[in-house]
């Protein structure tokens, strides 16, 4: 790489001013030496074409685990919006700090969120679970720290055999903790039985993986014909991105959101697969409205007491904003979406 | 390069333009040869440092956060805080845009022009019409036509229209990016990006070491197949279609080729047609750059100056530092003055002390003092500054705007495209072009 000759270039230079301009040293104001990350170019995983448009620059605003700037463009063909260029596979570790939340998401760290979120969530993963047999096989894809897992191990069937899949060391330690089963690796990679689950789960993976139709193909094999995946992710036809994707829309999650989809494309990667669309219906969150104006504050440098009233952990604003995104979703423009897939009989 | 049989698409060129369309032809598998006539890649889009910390560009470069970005270079880049230019009249001075309306007769003569623009007429035959009309008689005569004029070293009723099509956008737009830059403390672009929407999320950001950075990263896994001091000699057409391509005497075949020359170069280039032989007659404005130290920060009123007034032989300055500080050393400052000239005249020979004394002598008007702060100058020439849109060929800029007419050729890049276009434009414009070669040569 050509960038390091050309910083000391520049250090060198800086080294001969501050001889000359003594006595007031120049301190070259350099952005903050974190490691740059491995950026590579893709194209639209739908349409195998790279025929898109600029839409969104933003930083990691979240989670500050870079000093790049990423972009976010939108396939002028299909629509589908998608970071581009992107973090490598060997920038994972780095992107995905240690305290990520869907590594930690414990009630000792988000108390009543914790809680509401556990109540809604259990009963939104059992409704997806309605005619299972007693022994019905269940494969979490991306199942982070196991939290829908417990959930169906708590409330579901006592018969079911639950799985877990992933990508991340740390996610998996946490979820043997609870004495789940989770693989350790990705569902395209893994000596998974084939045609044996009933049932799998993306909840909010779809958006995090390089190759979605990769992914979703791997799951379609594993489904058993007439088995059923359930994807849940933000949706880009909504108001929250309308009104933040120029930098600060939460769904974005600089730079671990590679993939953002609309009802329009969601439909269009299963059918790429071959899935058949059993329903397609807008979820209600607040969570990227939150995270939205979190992000817009935190990028004019507002206070911290203030940006804190916008997060994972403030209830007040997430009630708020559940009631106003169930606003939209009376239109159909909920935050987030969920598919019901089917893999043929 | 992994030919499998298929011929390389030539690139001719290793600037901002050649290098994108490298990588993107690297993307999508498709071999090429990248042919640079100098040493070194990066073009116009390189930075000079001398030994006592100043950095020099050719004029002020305009890389947004979304271009870095795009490369993949935004870790290496540096915010700009600050943009704003003035325009410098009998002594006074305006902003630009909003500070020249405080002028009753511009104020009064551009709602004068504004209010006939409602009524149907023929469209401007003429860059010196369109700034009438666009914007009242008197700005237009004390403003916007001697500074065309001098940049383009033509007189303003010599040339197209098109001219004026090139600035920017809506004053409501303005107002709100201007708006933006102030209360994010960010240089928000504004008139500085054609291809893609300008928002206040886009703003001017500058990479650490210069310009270079920008080419380096996307020559970057290309370094073979490209061929420094190799400059093509001649591109061979053959029923109306590139087939080969000649550099240092060797003739290679192509599948396509992808110039990012000026145009009139590019017509002595193509050998077996003459369907590019009206672009013998474009032209590009040389300039100068005379790139002068001072002693002390701030000694302009605003970042650049527009000087429309007949006396002073030069129509823009620059103090970059006010702007991006690090191009220059602490207590220090670098101006720098734009000339207009032709290849061979008196200012394009003059050497770098005359040149330093005649800016000096026009510089003290503005600055007092000038000559005490003076501490030297380094001069960068060009001999195609800017592309000059003369209606006596109006018509083929326009026709060869979409096509070069030759199957295979592509005409790339600032100079390829004849535009007067900046370096994000050339980016986006480069990736749809590129993308158009790499679906014909699919088919």
């Amino acid at each position: 790489m050509s960038a390091p000759s050309s910083h000391s270039k520049f250090m060198a230079v800086t080294f001969k001013v501050n001889e000359q301009a003594a006595p007031a040293p120049v301190v070259p104001q350099f952005v903050e030496e974190k490691a740059s990350l491995s950026l590579e170019s893709v194209g639209c995983c739908i349409c195998e074409t790279d025929d898109a448009e600029p839409l969104g620059v933003g930083e990691d605003f979240e989670y500050n685990t870079s000093p790049e700037t990423f972009l976010a463009m939108r396939c002028r063909q299909c629509s589908l919006v998608y970071l581009n260029p992107r973090p490598s596979l060997a920038d994972l570790d780095c992107i995905y700090p240690e305290n990520y939340h869907a590594f930690q998401f414990s009630e000792e760290h988000y108390g009543l969120v914790y809680k509401v979120r556990r109540r809604l969530e259990s009963r939104r993963a059992l409704s997806w679970c309605k005619g299972l047999d007693e022994d019905a096989r269940i494969l979490d894809v991306g199942c982070g720290d196991g939290f829908h897992l417990s959930l169906l191990r708590e409330f579901g069937r006592p018969g079911w055999r639950l799985e877990g899949v992933d990508n991340s060391q740390r996610a998996v330690e946490m979820a043997a903790r609870s004495n789940l089963l989770v693989h350790h690796g990705s569902v395209e990679h893994l000596d998974l039985p084939l045609a044996a689950y009933d049932l799998a789960f993306l909840i909010q993976t779809i958006e995090h993986v390089g190759d979605p139709p990769g992914i979703l193909k791997a799951v379609l094999k594993l489904l058993k014909p007439g088995g059923r995946v359930v994807i849940v992710t933000d949706n880009t036809d909504s108001l929250d991105f309308k009104m933040f994707k120029g930098r600060h829309w939460g769904g974005y999650h600089f730079p671990r959101h590679w993939n953002l989809f609309n009802p329009k494309t969601i439909k269009a990667l299963a059918e790429k697969v071959g899935f058949e669309v059993e329903s397609l219906k807008t979820v209600v969150s607040p969570v990227n409205w939150v995270y939205s104006i979190r992000n817009t504050l935190m990028d004019m440098g507002a206070p911290r007491w203030m940006t804190n009233r916008f997060s994972l952990e403030s209830t007040v604003s997430l009630s708020a904003f559940t009631a106003f995104d169930m606003l939209h979703q009376l239109a159909g423009k909920g935050a987030l979406m969920r598919a019901i897939l089917k893999r043929p009989v | 390069m992994s030919l499998n049989g298929k011929k390389p698409v030539a690139i001719i060129g290793g600037g901002l333009a050649g290098l994108t369309a490298a990588a993107q032809l690297r993307r999508h598998g498709a071999p090429f040869v990248l042919y640079e006539a100098g040493p070194k890649i990066a073009g116009l889009a390189m930075t000079f440092s001398d030994g006592d910390g100043f950095s020099y560009d050719f004029g002020a470069h305009f890389i947004t956060n979304r271009l870095a970005a795009a490369i993949g270079i935004g870790s290496k880049c540096r915010t700009v805080r600050y943009y704003g230019e003035t325009v410098f009249m009998d002594g006074r001075t305006y902003g630009y845009p909003f500070g020249l309306m405080r002028v009753p007769r511009f104020a009064f003569k551009g709602v004068v022009a504004k209010a006939a623009a409602f009524k149907k007429g023929n469209a401007p035959q003429s860059a010196a019409e369109w700034y009438r009309r666009n914007y009242g008689s008197a700005m237009a005569d004390e403003v916007a036509i001697p500074l065309t004029e001098a940049w383009s070293g033509v007189a303003a009723d010599k040339l197209s229209p098109a001219v004026g099509d090139s600035l920017p956008g809506s004053i409501s737009r303005t107002i709100m990016l201007k708006l933006a830059s102030r209360l994010t403390r960010r240089a928000v672009a504004c008139g500085y990006s054609r291809e893609m929407p300008e928002t206040p999320n886009v703003w001017h950001v500058y990479p650490e070491g210069g310009l270079g950075l920008l080419c380096q990263r996307l020559a970057s896994g290309l370094e073979e197949d490209i061929k420094l001091e190799s400059p093509v000699e001649e591109i061979l057409v053959e029923d109306g279609r590139v087939v080969a391509v000649r550099a240092k005497g060797f003739e290679q075949e192509v599948s396509a080729v992808v110039s990012t020359a000026p145009r009139h170069i590019l017509a002595k280039l193509v050998k077996g047609t003459d369907a590019l032989q009206p672009l013998s007659r474009f032209r590009y404005r040389p300039m100068v750059f005379v790139n002068m130290r001072f002693q002390g920060r701030g000694l302009l009123p605003d970042v650049v100056i527009w000087t429309p007034e007949n006396k002073y032989p030069f129509f823009r300055l620059t103090e970059t530092p006010l702007s991006m500080p690090w191009l220059a050393p602490e207590g220090k400052t670098l101006i720098t003055v734009d000339i207009g000239c032709n290849v061979g005249d008196e200012t394009w020979s003059m050497d770098e002390e005359q040149l330093g004394e005649f800016c000096l002598g026009h510089l003290e008007d503005m600055i007092p003092n000038a000559r005490q702060k003076y501490l030297g100058c380094r001069v960068l020439r060009t001999p195609i500054a800017y592309p000059v849109f003369l209606n006596e060929y109006e018509a083929d800029r326009q026709r060869f705007e979409l096509s070069t007419g030759v199957e295979g050729l592509y005409s790339i890049g600032r100079n390829g495209e004849f535009s007067h276009i900046f370096m994000e434009d050339v980016y986006w414009r480069t990736m749809k072009r590129t993308r158009q070669l790499v679906a014909s040569l699919d088919r």
